[in-house]
């Protein structure tokens, strides 16, 4: 057994460790003291847990609240892009018209435009429509994504063209033939690509930032900025928890459905 | 069931995709509860023109009638046509039956008719075990049973077939076929079924329309398209082993093949000019001597035993190669035969355009 473990294993153990390890840090951290945190910060094992940490954050901040808010950011977000790309890729699939290839390269071309250029014109266009220290303006300019068009759209191109022309045969209206035979068969990929929608969704920083001044519309990693660059300086242990509450719900998500997510990666879901 | 009363007709339809021409022209009639065959190599456009019967092309010029009626006006009325795919295109997320089940759901039929109809479907085609299944836990030969069912279930008049028995196993397709028959036996729909296996075409079809390069070059009931083809093509496509070609000349009332008469006959009225002979291998009669001056010496090349007949491979040093098909074994490789042609069972061909000239006893 041993002699099967070759250059290949360490490569990957080293791997294993390099994303477990921060993890571990993370949550081992949020249960020690502040003065603890500073002496033995690498230590994986308390010498004094407390989860007074937890107590305090939730005397200084409203978790509920600001889970709430990145629950729903992350959702509308996530659910306007899968919808979008499902729709948007589905016409590509099924309709002839013309200029569609140069309309898609145009869709698929703003995957490679740098967030920052569209930054400021959206913040114009967020607060024009009054929206500034709203979900819904941090949700708004996101709910279309190319990414998604283009995952789907190749998996799309891997239904066979007859399983339509039955459902043709068949009399299906349009909107069965797509939410009827399309989707379901799209289900892996769409359980996948909508994981990885929400969990970036849920981390984003740079746009809410801009978007969510008031403190009551915050989302969990605005909140986590105050505590590492607050005025009164960093207090470790207090991030640390307050990152640990922002991993719980993403980690379960990644949990229920990595059979899918791994599925998607390693072939198409479809036979 | 009734016999179905739904006629299809094409008036001179057309077909283009970008530049290229996939059907010319194409005139074809298939009457009221009958079992058209489309036969032809691939690429001839029979998918095609099963297609735009269904109503998933749409021809570039010319109409489809169904009932004297224009096809697109009838998809609206919830007109019925059913079809099974080459590849079954079952939907991959249901059941058996919920494959059955989902266009009549879907078309409000009431729950205990539905019901009704797919337990029976299930019954007949020998599927009632594997209803819970899902597709991709089915075997080739019972996917292709359930593609079949699904369109059974519409009770549809006219049902088409697009090559649905050449993805399954040639043990199992035989059986199938015959299903296919007592199926249109029983039901006597109208169907147009696609394939190019010439046997599956003359075993079940009423009438075979044999196409090439978007052109029906022949249509008629089998018996004819073997025994009587209207041209080289048809001839050569259908029966295996294929039919003889001899390029021959015709002068002085004599046929022949590099200026030996091999045919003689004086009440022919032909022009003195180049043709092709076919025959048939069964109707090459070969004995070891000769018995007649216009006999055509050849020698055994090989012998292929089938168990049920002998086929001779025939050549000779004029360059000549032909096919024969002997019930005995008396013949040795390497042997000589002679040959005799019978015109009663010879064809003669137009040298260049390749049309049956008639020239035989079927006129």
């Amino acid at each position: 057994m041993f002699k099967k473990i070759n250059l290949w294993h360490i490569l990957l153990i080293l791997i294993v460790l390099s994303a477990i390890v921060p993890i571990l840090f993370m949550v081992s951290n949020s249960f020690k003291t502040l003065r603890d945190s500073y002496g033995t910060m690498l230590n994986l094992i308390p010498t004094h847990p407390t989860i007074k940490n937890y107590l305090l954050l939730n005397k200084q901040v409203n978790l509920l609240g600001l889970t709430w808010n990145t629950f729903l950011m992350a959702t509308i977000v996530t659910i306007g892009k899968l919808l979008t790309g499902l729709l948007t890729a589905y016409a590509f699939r099924t309709y002839q018209f013309k200029g569609k290839m140069f309309i898609y390269l145009l869709f698929v071309a703003t995957i490679f435009v740098p967030f920052t250029i569209v930054m400021i014109p959206n913040y114009l266009v967020i607060s024009k429509l009054n929206l500034l220290n709203n979900i819904w303006g941090v949700a708004l300019p996101q709910l279309c994504d190319a990414t998604g068009i283009m995952i789907f759209l190749k998996t799309m191109e891997k239904i066979p063209n007859t399983l339509i022309d039955a459902a043709k045969i068949d009399d299906i209206p349009k909107r069965k033939i797509f939410f009827n035979i399309v989707i379901p068969i799209l289900k892996p990929s769409i359980v996948s690509v909508g994981a990885i929608f929400f969990i970036n969704s849920w981390n984003e920083y740079v746009w809410p930032t801009l978007i969510l001044k008031d403190k009551a519309s915050f989302t969990l990693p605005l909140a986590l900025q105050n505590y590492i660059s607050s005025e009164g300086g960093t207090n470790f242990p207090l991030a640390m928890a307050l990152s640990t509450i922002m991993v719980i719900l993403p980690l379960i998500i990644y949990l229920i459905f990595q059979k899918y997510i791994l599925n998607s990666i390693s072939n198409s879901g479809l036979k | 069931m009734n016999k179905s009363n739904a006629t299809i007709e094409l008036k001179n339809i057309s077909k283009q995709f970008k530049k290229n021409t996939i059907i010319d022209g194409m005139d074809l009639s298939v009457k009221a509860g009958e079992f058209l065959v489309l036969l032809g190599p691939s690429g001839c456009g029979k998918s095609t023109t099963l297609r735009m019967i269904a109503g998933l092309e749409e021809p570039t010029s010319g109409q489809v009638m169904i009932d004297n009626r224009d096809l697109r006006e009838l998809k609206n009325d919830g007109h019925t046509i059913a079809m099974v795919f080459q590849d079954y295109a079952l939907y991959p997320n249901m059941t058996v039956y919920q494959n059955l089940e989902y266009a009549l759901k879907i078309h409000k039929v009431a729950k205990d008719e539905r019901q009704k109809r797919i337990e029976n479907v299930l019954e007949t085609l020998n599927l009632t075990k594997y209803r819970d299944r899902l597709p991709s836990q089915l075997s080739g030969g019972q996917k292709q049973r359930v593609a079949v069912g699904r369109g059974m279930v519409k009770k549809s008049e006219i049902f088409l077939l697009d090559e649905p028995l050449s993805n399954i196993d040639v043990q199992l397709r035989e059986k199938a076929r015959d299903e296919i028959q007592n199926l249109h036996a029983t039901n006597q729909q109208t169907i147009v079924y696609v394939t190019h296996d010439q046997l599956e075409a003359m075993a079940l079809g009423d009438r075979i329309a044999v196409m090439d390069q978007g052109i029906i070059q022949m249509i008629d009931v089998p018996e004819n398209i073997y025994n009587n083809p209207a041209n080289l093509f048809v001839a050569e496509f259908i029966g295996t082993p294929q039919i003889n070609v001899i390029e021959v000349e015709y002068k002085d009332s004599n046929v022949l093949f590099n200026n030996k008469s091999i045919l003689a006959d004086q009440n022919l009225n032909l022009k003195e000019q180049k043709y092709r002979l076919g025959i048939r291998p069964e109707n090459l009669f070969c004995s070891k001597e000769r018995q007649n001056s216009q006999d055509l010496e050849l020698t055994v090349e090989n012998i292929i035993d089938y168990g049920r007949f002998v086929q001779l491979s025939l050549v000779n040093d004029e360059g000549l190669t032909l096919k024969s098909i002997v019930n005995t074994f008396e013949f040795n490789v390497n042997e000589k035969v002679f040959v005799h042609l019978k015109k009663a069972t010879s064809l003669l061909f137009d040298y260049e355009i390749g049309k049956n000239l008639n020239w035989g006893n079927y006129e």
